[in-house]
C-alpha cells in the first residue's frame, strides 16, 4: 500500500490544531495525497467516530495511530465540527463511462445507497464517499472485503463481502468521480 | 507472556475469519429479512456519538417529567453510557456496547468523578453489582470483579464465571444485559443472530448461571432480544423486555414486556410476535396459542432497553412497584417514536392496569433523520428513591427527583 509520507512539528500538546492535519488531509481538509482521505463537508459524527476509532486501537495506521493516541474526547469533536464546516473542492479524479453507466445500479445493489445517501454524501456516522480519494477509497473497501477495516457495527464488512473485484473498482471509480457537496 | 492465552487469542482469531468467510454474501443483518419492495427504504440504524457530547451543548431543558419532578444531568462524558449498576458505597457503574470499558462514577458532594475502572472488554453491555462484587456479561463470556469498590484504581483482572457464550461469532444481538435473580443466580441474554432467523438452540433465549459453579441453564426460550429484565418485588417473578422483529411495517409488531412464570417457557419467536401474529414466514403451521404472550405491547419498533421496578420511597406512592422502561428506538418505522422513560403501573397482584410515557423530550421530530437529540438505554433506582438513566448517544447520565 503506498502511504504518502507526513511530517508533523510532534508536539503533543497542539494535537488538536486542524493544521497539524492539513499536513497530510490537504488545505482546509481537501487532501492532495492520493492515499489519505479528504476530511471537509464530510459529516461531523463520522470524523469523530473515526478518529475514536484510531485513539482505541481499532483501526490502525503508522501515522494515524500516533496522532490520535493523545486527543481527548472534546479535541475530536473539536476537530469534527471544524472539518465538516470546510467546503469541499471538486475531485480531480473523472469517472470513466463505463462505471458512469454501472456504479448507481451497482450502489444500489449492493446496498451502499441505504446508508451513505442517494448522492453517496454521508450523513451522521457515515462518510462522504462522493468526491474522496479514488485510492483511498479503493483500499477501504478491499480491507472491508478482506475483514481487515476496524468497523463500529459490523455493517461494512457485512456489506462488502458480495463485491467481485471488479464491482470494488467500478463503485471507486464512480463515488471518487462525484460532486462532494 | 502467557502463552496459552495468545495460543488462545490465534484460535480464535482463525475461527473468526474462517465463519465470516463462510458466510454467503449477505447485507448488513439489519437489514435481513426486507422485502423485495423495502429494498430502497431510507430507514437505517442510529450510531451514538462514541466521542460523547458535552450536556451544555444539548437542549436538556426540553426534558419534560410530570408535575413536581425534576430532571437534571448528573454526569456527562461517559461515551456510549449503556447499563448502570450501583454499588453499596454509592458508585455507579456504567457500561459499553460497541466500545470496550466499564467506567465507575463517583459522587463527591455535588460534582461526579469519572474513571475509566475496565478498559479493552468484548461488548460488555452487561453489568450487575451484588456484596462487594462487580458482574461483568461480555459477548463471550462473564467475569466477577470481587470487592471492587475498594479498588476503584486498580482492578486487577476478572476471574471468570463462565466462558464460551458466543461460540459462533454470531451476527446481529451478540450483546448481553446481566442481572442477579432472587436465586442468587446471574440471569443473562443471548440474542438471535439477525432479524428474523431460525436461532440455534441456545440462541433467542435467557439463560442463568450459578456464580458458585459456573453451570448454566436456559431458562426460557422464544426471545428474539431482551436488553432489560427485573424481578417483581413481591411476586419474585422474572420480568423482561423483547425487541420485536423488524420490516414487517410501522405498526407490526409490537415491541413486549413478558413474564416469565416458570422455567422453559417459549415466547414465540421467530414463529408469532406479539403473542398474536405468526411471522409471514416462519409461522407457517404454527399456532400463537403454543407460546405465551406479552403481558404489555410497549408499540412498535421503540426498542425497550432496560427496566427496573421502583421501590423507593422519594416518588409518591402510586409509584411504588411501577415499572421504569427505557425506550431507546425506534429507527425502523417512518414516522418515529419511543426515546422515553415509560411507566407501567401495577395492581397488587402484578397485573398491567395502565402504561403511559413519564419522561418525554428526546424526540424533537419524529420525521427527520436524525429525529431525536438522546437515546435513553437504562435505569437506576438510587439509594434516596431518584432515578437515574442513561442516554448513549451522547454518553449523559441524567438525574430524576421528586419533592412536593
Amino acid at each position: 500500500m503506498a502511504a504518502a509520507l507526513c511530517f508533523f512539528a510532534g508536539d503533543v500538546a497542539l494535537a488538536a490544531d486542524p493544521q497539524l492535519c492539513a499536513a497530510c488531509h490537504g488545505p482546509e481538509g481537501n487532501s492532495v495525497i492520493p492515499a489519505n482521505p479528504s476530511l471537509a463537508a464530510q459529516p461531523e459524527q463520522s470524523i469523530s467516530i473515526q478518529l475514536f476509532q484510531f485513539r482505541e486501537g481499532n483501526r490502525k495506521d503508522p501515522q494515524m495511530t500516533p496522532m490520535a493516541s493523545n486527543l481527548s474526547n472534546k479535541e475530536m469533536n473539536e476537530l469534527a465540527a471544524y472539518f465538516s464546516k470546510q467546503k469541499a473542492v471538486a475531485p480531480s479524479h473523472k469517472t470513466s463511462a463505463e462505471s458512469a453507466a454501472t456504479g448507481p445500479k451497482l450502489a444500489q445493489q449492493f446496498n451502499c445507497v441505504q446508508c451513505h445517501g442517494p448522492a453517496l454524501r454521508g450523513q451522521q456516522h457515515i462518510p462522504r464517499l462522493a468526491g474522496q480519494q479514488y485510492e483511498y477509497l479503493l483500499a477501504q473497501l478491499r480491507k472491508f472485503k478482506a475483514q481487515k477495516r476496524a468497523d463500529l457495527d459490523g455493517n461494512m464488512t457485512s456489506a462488502a463481502q458480495g463485491l467481485s473485484d471488479k464491482d470494488i473498482e467500478i463503485l471507486v471509480d464512480y463515488a471518487a468521480g462525484l460532486s462532494p457537496q | 507472556m502467557n502463552f496459552r492465552k495468545a495460543l488462545a487469542a490465534a484460535f480464535l482469531a482463525i475461527f473468526t475469519t474462517a465463519a465470516l468467510a463462510q458466510a454467503p454474501a449477505a447485507p448488513p443483518s439489519w437489514q435481513q429479512g426486507r422485502s423485495s419492495e423495502q429494498a430502497s427504504s431510507p430507514l437505517h440504524p442510529f450510531a451514538p456519538h462514541m466521542t460523547g457530547r458535552a450536556s451544555k451543548d444539548l437542549p436538556v431543558d426540553k426534558l419534560k417529567v410530570p408535575a413536581g419532578f425534576k430532571v437534571e444531568v448528573w454526569a456527562d462524558g461517559i461515551p456510549e453510557a449503556r447499563s448502570l449498576a450501583l454499588g453499596d458505597k454509592g458508585t455507579v457503574f456504567v457500561s459499553n456496547r460497541l466500545a470496550k470499558n466499564v467506567y465507575a462514577v463517583v459522587d463527591k458532594g455535588g460534582t461526579r468523578e469519572v474513571k475509566t475502572l475496565l478498559k479493552g472488554l468484548n461488548a460488555p453491555n452487561g453489568i450487575v453489582f451484588s456484596k462487594g462484587t462487580l458482574y461483568v456479561a461480555e459477548r463471550h463470556r462473564i467475569t466477577r470483579y470481587d470487592g471492587i469498590e475498594n479498588n476503584l484504581d486498580n482492578s486487577g483482572e476478572g476471574k471468570v464465571v463462565i466462558d464460551g457464550l458466543d461460540p459462533q461469532n454470531q451476527p446481529g444481538h451478540f450483546w448481553k444485559f446481566l442481572a442477579l435473580g432472587p436465586d442468587g443466580k446471574l440471569y443473562y441474554n443471548v440474542g438471535a443472530p439477525g432479524n428474523i432467523v431460525m436461532p440455534a438452540y441456545f440462541q433467542a433465549a435467557i439463560s442463568r448461571v450459578d456464580p458458585k459453579t459456573g453451570v448454566a441453564e436456559e431458562f426460557v426460550q422464544g426471545v428474539r432480544n431482551s436488553v432489560g429484565f427485573d424481578w417483581h418485588p413481591q411476586t419474585k417473578q422474572l420480568w423482561f423486555t423483547e425487541h420485536g422483529r423488524d420490516w414487517l411495517g410501522d405498526e407490526s409488531p409490537s415491541d413486549e414486556l413478558n413474564v416469565a412464570k416458570k422455567q422453559g417457557e417459549h415466547f414465540g419467536y421467530p414463529y408469532c410476535h406479539q403473542g398474536d401474529t405468526l411471522d409471514p414466514d416462519f409461522g407457517k403451521g404454527r399456532d400463537c396459542k403454543a407460546y405465551t404472550p406479552p403481558v404489555l405491547k410497549l408499540g412498535a419498533h421503540v426498542a425497550p432497553l432496560g427496566m427496573r421496578f421502583y421501590t423507593g420511597k422519594m416518588f409518591p406512592a402510586e409509584y411504588r412497584n411501577n415499572i421504569f422502561i427505557a425506550r431507546h428506538g425506534s429507527w425502523n418505522r417512518s414516522t418515529k417514536q419511543g426515546y422515553d422513560i415509560y411507566r407501567v403501573v401495577l395492581n397488587e397482584n402484578g397485573k398491567v392496569m395502565k402504561s403511559e410515557p413519564f419522561l418525554t423530550g428526546f424526540l424533537t421530530d419524529e420525521k427527520a433523520d436524525p429525529p431525536m437529540w438522546g437515546r435513553p438505554v437504562d435505569v437506576l433506582q438510587m439509594k434516596d428513591g431518584s432515578l437515574l438513566f442513561s442516554d448513549d448517544y451522547n454518553g449523559i447520565l441524567y438525574r430524576v427527583s421528586y419533592s412536593k
